[in-house]
């Protein structure tokens, strides 16, 4: 399976220390009440890749994550179940996943399918193969939205992904926009349904080739990158390889399992 | 490549796929009137018996094995469409010890469910999708898709939802939910009964002797408001015509439209405007959450079983608890009518205005 990038949009916690909220309210304008933290992160990703690239009507849009809001469904156990409130509206709403493909579309003017896929492995690969499966029949583009947000505090976030308490977790949101079609494209991506195991994986490595591992998940294998954890690390790797015009072989992994995608740059 | 729907099972309120099936036909209810949930009110629900909704997935995913030709799941994709996730026991944990100390983080999320379920079953991989109303209807289409661009040749697709305190009071909250037993397309609806189901489907790429073709799929995005529906029908027009656009049918080959009709002000209205501008009044529409309630991202999947079941059966159902038509452009049967059905539309509307619409047909 092949898909051709258009462009892309990113952003970490660890690496921009930015006020998203005043971002959306004074640079694009936009209305950024009865929203919570998560979708003001889906909504900062997808206005950047507006700046960076067309947007058409008939796009679909899928939006992908490790854990959803985990923030939101604190928030509402808390009130209705400690102390005794009332659940309040806009948490109730914001607590379903395509209130963020909601406003993520309305601020593109989106008008094509929209997809929330949440998965705990491979998360980002999973979500790359059922947008090629759509667009292969629509013929559309499609923008994939890949975040996480690091819960405050990150201890909710950690349990919930069940992960050692020394593991740093981050807020991420990166975008590509995706197409069938070459033309004005910066990158192809390559990515297939088999499931490797780790002596294909370490059999794959030993002709030389420079990859990029999920570093936690991966932890048995080399060359791990980054010593910090988001579910959707892969769209991450990918947009710093495209900004640096590279090629690049991403492994991930979930429980002895892996998978892979490779980058090749177009520049 | 076509993909067939070739088993299917199911649990709600009203029971397992035959028990629905006949409570469909006789119009018989299987809302309830709890006051339980909502503090000083009374809410219709949807509600089941058992342990927890990890059982109920186990049965209705056993049953789907043994009445297929499949050995295993082992080579098969699993595609979980839900609204909750594992909320429900979340919430339990949380309410009984004020804390989320105990709360195991593997049966906490959307794919705790796929986890639980890979762990017993072995599937090949999985996928959970969660769209909120949508979200088995989106499973379904992603199903098709996969099929289609044959990278799977067995996908089982299920919609689980169980009942929670969030979703109960996250409607009450909104003022949509019903106090009485809903009566969707009802001038004097009041509101939708949350409920609780699971239900399952087996996608595949080969045809069976008594496989119900699941033909096409559609969406569409209204991107008109959070909560309310276009009230224009946009949206909903828009992806019943790519469903059956992709289904390479016209409007007027389809024989039933298995409605959203949560009965809700907002939704039905917009539905019925949707169904008139496309079909006028040649086709038959009923909403079945008149017995099984709104099972919210399990209702995609188990009225996807119930249009299989009309499809097999030849026989459209009955608007239950309907009095006064609101829409009198479009034919809301009364009683159920026997005939050959060949091709059946069934809807799925959530907030965000986020449309799935699936044809089947034989």
């Amino acid at each position: 399976m092949k898909l051709y990038i258009k462009n892309y949009s990113s952003y970490r916690s660890d690496r921009e220390d930015v006020d998203i909220r005043q971002l959306l309210k004074q640079k694009y304008k936009l209305d950024t009440r009865r929203q919570d933290d998560f979708i003001h992160l889906a909504l900062y990703g997808a206005q950047m890749l507006k700046e960076r690239t067309p947007i058409r009507e008939d796009d679909e849009l899928y939006v992908t994550s490790g854990y959803g809001d985990v923030d939101v469904i604190q928030r509402t156990n808390t009130y209705v179940n400690k102390e005794k409130e009332p659940l309040k509206l806009f948490d109730f709403i914001n607590l379903l996943g395509n209130t963020t493909s909601y406003y993520v579309a309305k601020s593109l003017n989106i008008r094509g399918k929209n997809i929330f896929q949440i998965s705990d492995n491979f998360t980002y690969i999973n979500s790359l193969v059922s947008l090629y499966a759509s667009i292969k029949n629509s013929q559309k583009d499609a923008i994939l939205c890949a975040i996480d947000l690091a819960s405050t505090p990150t201890e909710v976030s950690k349990r919930v992904l069940g992960v050692e308490k020394d593991v740093k977790i981050v807020s991420s949101v990166n975008y590509q926009k995706f197409s069938l079609d070459a033309e004005d494209a910066i990158a192809e991506v390559e990515f297939d349904l088999k499931i490797y195991s780790q002596d294909e994986i370490h059999a794959m490595m030993q002709n030389g080739r420079k990859a990029v591992f999920n570093a936690v998940r991966c932890a048995k294998a080399k060359n791990s990158e980054d010593a910090v954890l988001f579910e959707t690390m892969a769209s991450d790797a990918l947009n710093r390889a495209l900004a640096k015009n590279e090629d690049m072989l991403y492994i991930d992994c979930y429980e002895e399992k892996y998978k892979i995608l490779k980058l090749k740059s177009l520049k | 490549m076509n993909a067939y729907i070739n088993t299917y099972e199911l649990l709600c309120n009203a029971g397992d796929t035959e028990s629905l099936m006949e409570a469909v036909y006789n119009k018989e209810s299987a809302l309830v009137i709890d006051t339980s949930y909502v503090k000083d009110a009374s809410a219709g629900l949807g509600k089941m018996e058992y342990d927890n909704i990890f059982t109920v997935m186990d049965e209705v995913t056993e049953k789907v094995l043994k009445d297929s030709n499949l050995e295993n799941y082992h080579d098969t994709l699993l595609i979980l469409g839900s609204s909750v996730g594992g909320m429900q026991e979340c919430e339990e944990i949380f309410y009984s010890e004020k804390s989320f100390r105990n709360i195991d983080p593997n049966r906490y999320s959307m794919n705790a469910l796929t986890d639980h379920l890979t762990k017993k079953f072995g599937f090949y991989d999985t996928r959970a999708l969660s769209t909120a109303c949508t979200s088995s209807a989106n499973a379904l289409l992603l199903a098709k898709r996969l099929i289609e661009v044959e990278a799977y040749e067995n996908i089982l697709v299920m919609g689980v939802d169980g009942l929670c305190y969030s979703t109960v009071l996250g409607f009450y909250a909104l003022s949509v939910l019903s106090d009485k037993k809903c009566i969707p397309f009802d001038k004097n609806r009041n509101g939708m009964n949350v409920a609780e189901g699971v239900a399952a489907l087996l996608v595949q790429n080969v045809k069976m002797d008594d496989s119900v073709e699941l033909k096409g799929v559609g969406a569409s995005s209204d991107a008109y408001h959070m909560t309310n529906p276009d009230p224009e029908a946009g949206g909903a027009m828009a992806s019943m015509k790519n469903a059956i656009t992709d289904a390479g049918l016209g409007a007027d080959e389809i024989d039933y439209v298995n409605a959203h009709g949560t009965a809700t002000i907002a939704n039905d209205r917009v539905e019925a405007l949707a169904i008139e501008r496309l079909f006028g009044k040649h086709v038959y529409v009923s909403s079945t959450k008149a017995i099984t309630g709104h099972t919210l991202g399990a209702a995609g999947a188990i009225e996807a079983v119930i249009s299989c079941e009309v499809l097999k059966q030849g026989m459209i159902p009955p608007q239950t608890g309907l009095v006064e038509l609101e829409n009198q452009n479009i034919n809301v049967p009364l009683q159920r009518i026997p005939m050959k059905v060949k091709n059946v539309i069934s809807n799925s509307f959530a907030f965000g205005g986020n449309n799935t619409s699936i044809v089947l047909g034989v």
